[in-house]
């Protein structure tokens, strides 16, 4: 868990602090030398086809993917929780209504639907981690509510109830602490998955708007020159790959933490 | 070549950890010896560790006629368990593989030493050797549409179907029904003796197996404490360790101790109904509690007493206003009781629960001092709740220091003393146990209901207390309630109910405590 986490937090501290000491920015286009090789005239990764800075696009890219795969995977995390809580907790018709939608939402086509939004409200970065972490509460949902209902059939919950603590007491002080490990692991693979749909989106010209970059778009670009240049492809693909498998591997390795720690 | 399996000096390894130091024993064809202790002890692991059916190392020497199993490989050891050796385990739900048949199962069971394939006549006499009813039809059957105890009888007869010399049942009773556990030891029991057949039984419960076994050895922390003939043990320990086992095992042939001293009427409850909704969308309905009515008076124990699924749960935690409850009625000192989702705390607080599984009834993320104090968060002023959840441990055996612990660094002893401080916080008049004592070691038991015995005499508790071990609500209740199928089918005070038993069920109960 430990290593992975060390280079997920390099990427990360990389992509905050360094681009701001950079002498170009990610949009500034240097006429003096479009589409020059690495390290020529101060460009470490040298620059695209509108002369703009590699390096800096990289790690503004990475900036961009990272933060909308968190935003979205929090937006995931709390309307999962409460949705996933509510319907174990409360049970009966309740839940099994809760869930049915819960399934229903599942069966939509989710591009098909990310699509429509882009078309009817038009490329936003707010619209795509809404459109992403609307998506991925559904799995959230289902993780959090087998949770509660295990949970709910534990002694000490009865307890709970004959010392006479109100249920929505019970809920805050019993249930959601014993849930917030799993919610949290679980969290964590989200992330690395909010970054593949983002990147994917990107991909398909439907996720961020230029200027503004991200790993997605970065690889697409990449991919075209890939014959003549190819670490504008393999660059953001490494760090893409690089993140997705870090945080993966942490996060299964937090969960089973987690599961051995229940034992 | 020498008969029979004689254990010298075994060790066993778990890692750089000793299991089990030194024990020897020895059965002789025909014979019957257990092996009892608390857990812990290393009862099975001296029992399956030869046989390289454990995680653990074994030192020493285990001749079996002959030959000797430590160091063994383990495909030399597969062929000896094969030919000669029968195993029963714990659990019988878990035992079959759900996939196959009992048939097969039986088939698998007699070929493993190679023997000719048996046929359907073969395996229905198996059957019929172990008392399962209907044996052409079982044979068909999957496991999951046999009981408990019909799966422990097909489990004997594949140990029983190659013909072995000596039969290893590791607690082969103790995932049954109470009622089911004399019968399907005695049939171990016949069995061996039509057979010849040797028998090393692994158990916890000293009352089930005294009658049965030839011989007795009591381990203590991996040592033998005691050994002898199982009667002698049973009747005269020679150690101290071999008479608190005994004495902390219930037997109904036990003289009544003299219980305190009860009150006036505290609690009726009658004609409580309690139902279970089917699952999904289109419902029917399981009728778990029917028209049960009981009453308790203060400073008394009455026990519920049933196999499982006989409601006596349902019916407590209806009571306690824990649980649902259908139709019925529930008055505290002559005023009705509100329905669950109306008590108030001041209603809640009368009656507590303790529950079965000490360290599932105890948030694992709490401290020791919050769960305690958990009826009372909001009456203790801060700097006085230290101070009272510590007076809360003592008052229950514990130490005052141990406010500040998890519960994972409990012991179940220990997390089931903290759930009865918790009770006590309350300051209840009447405590339900949800088969309090049933999850936990005898000695450790024996000591929590001792404390029960001594909080009912210092706060003038009322206990509800609901046991499948009829000896045991012999030995701490006033007065019997036996539940069958929802229904509480005979209530009477505890000697009238072993002189005079009413009802079916309860000569049932009787008999198999026996």
């Amino acid at each position: 868990m430990r290593p992975a986490l060390v280079i997920v937090a390099l990427i990360v501290l990389a992509a905050l602090l360094v681009p701001p000491l950079l002498p170009f920015d990610h949009v500034a286009i240097d006429w003096d030398s479009v589409r020059v090789g690495m390290f020529t005239d101060g460009h470490l990764l040298g620059t695209d086809d509108l002369g703009r800075d590699r390096l800096a696009r990289l790690l503004v890219g990475t900036r961009v993917t990272l933060s909308v795969a968190l935003a979205a995977a929090l937006v995931a995390l709390v309307i999962g929780v409460a949705w996933g809580a509510i319907a174990g907790w409360v049970g009966g018709r309740t839940d099994e209504l809760m869930m049915r939608i819960v399934d229903g939402l599942y069966a939509l086509p989710f591009m098909f639907v990310v699509i429509l939004l882009m078309v009817v409200f038009g490329r936003s970065i707010l619209l795509v981690f809404l459109g992403i972490g609307f998506v991925e509460w559904l799995t959230m949902a289902r993780v959090v509510r087998g949770q509660v209902i295990a949970l709910k059939q534990r002694p000490f919950i009865l307890a709970a109830e004959a010392a006479g603590s109100p249920a929505r007491a019970t809920l805050l002080r019993h249930i959601l602490p014993n849930v917030a490990g799993v919610a949290v692991a679980y969290l964590m693979l989200t992330v690395p998955h909010v970054v593949m749909i983002e990147s994917f989106l990107s991909f398909l010209g439907l996720g961020v708007q230029e200027p503004l970059t991200s790993l997605g778009i970065l690889v697409n670009e990449g991919a075209e020159e890939m014959d003549m240049n190819p670490s504008a492809l393999l660059l953001p693909g490494g760090v893409l790959v690089l993140v997705i498998a870090c945080l993966t591997i942490a996060g299964e390795r937090f969960r089973d933490r987690l599961a051995d720690a229940a034992r | 070549m020498s008969e029979g399996y004689v254990v010298r000096d075994l060790g066993v390894r778990i890692g750089d950890r000793a299991i089990v130091d030194d024990i020897s024993f020895s059965l002789a064809p025909g014979e019957i010896v257990a092996l009892a202790g608390a857990s812990g002890a290393g009862k099975s692991m001296s029992a399956m560790t030869p046989f390289g059916l454990s995680a653990g190392v074994a030192s020493g020497s285990a001749m079996l006629d002959g030959i000797e199993l430590v160091g063994m490989p383990e495909r030399d050891l597969s062929r000896i368990r094969a030919e000669k050796v029968g195993f029963v385990f714990q659990q019988p739900l878990t035992a079959l593989t759900p996939h196959r048949t009992v048939g097969q199962h039986l088939q698998e069971a007699a070929m493993q030493a190679g023997g000719v394939k048996p046929d359907k006549a073969a395996m229905v006499a198996m059957l019929e050797s172990v008392g399962l009813s209907r044996p052409e039809e079982r044979l068909v059957q999957y496991p999951h549409r046999l009981s408990g105890g019909e799966r422990q009888r097909v489990l004997i007869a594949a140990a029983l179907a190659h013909g072995p010399r000596y039969l290893v049942a590791d607690e082969p009773v103790s995932a049954l029904d109470a009622a089911l556990r004399g019968e399907i030891m005695a049939l171990l029991v016949r069995l061996c003796r039509e057979r010849g057949m040797a028998m090393l039984l692994v158990s916890h419960d000293l009352a089930g197996i005294e009658h049965h076994a030839d011989r007795l050895l009591l381990l203590e922390a991996g040592k033998v404490a005691e050994a002898g003939p199982a009667q002698q043990i049973a009747t005269a320990p020679a150690t101290d360790y071999g008479g608190r086992l005994m004495a902390a095992t219930p037997r109904l042939s036990e003289p009544l101790h003299q219980l305190p001293d009860t009150g006036e009427t505290l609690l009726e409850a009658e004609t409580i109904h309690v139902h279970f909704p089917k699952p999904g969308w289109r419902r029917g309905r399981i009728d778990a509690v029917v028209d049960a009515s009981l009453s308790v008076a203060e400073g008394e124990t009455l026990a519920l007493v049933g196999g499982s699924g006989s409601g006596k749960s349902t019916l407590g935690r209806a009571i306690a206003g824990l649980g649902p409850m259908a139709a019925g009625s529930v008055r505290w000192q002559g005023t009705a009781m509100p329905p669950r989702n109306r008590r108030s705390s001041e209603h809640r607080r009368l009656i507590q629960p303790v529950f079965q599984d000490p360290l599932a009834s105890l948030d694992p993320r709490w401290s020791v001092a919050d769960i305690i104090l958990e009826p009372v968060k909001w009456l203790v002023p801060h700097e006085y709740r230290a101070e009272r959840a510590a007076d809360l441990l003592e008052e229950v055996g514990l130490p005052r220091d141990f406010a500040g612990r998890k519960p994972s660094s409990l012991s179940g002893g220990q997390a089931q003393r903290v759930a009865i401080a918790r009770a006590l916080a309350a300051n209840p008049a009447m405590l339900l146990l949800d088969e309090a004592t049933s999850a936990l070691d005898p000695l450790v038991a024996d000591g929590v209901v001792a404390l029960f015995d001594r909080l009912q005499r210092a706060r003038g508790l009322s206990l509800l207390f609901i046991t499948h071990d009829l000896a045991l609500a012999r030995r701490t209740a006033h007065r019997i309630a036996v539940m069958e199928a929802g229904r509480i089918v005979e209530c009477a005070p505890r000697e009238e109910l072993f002189a005079n038993p009413q009802a079916e069920a309860t000569r049932r109960l009787i008999a198999a405590s026996g």
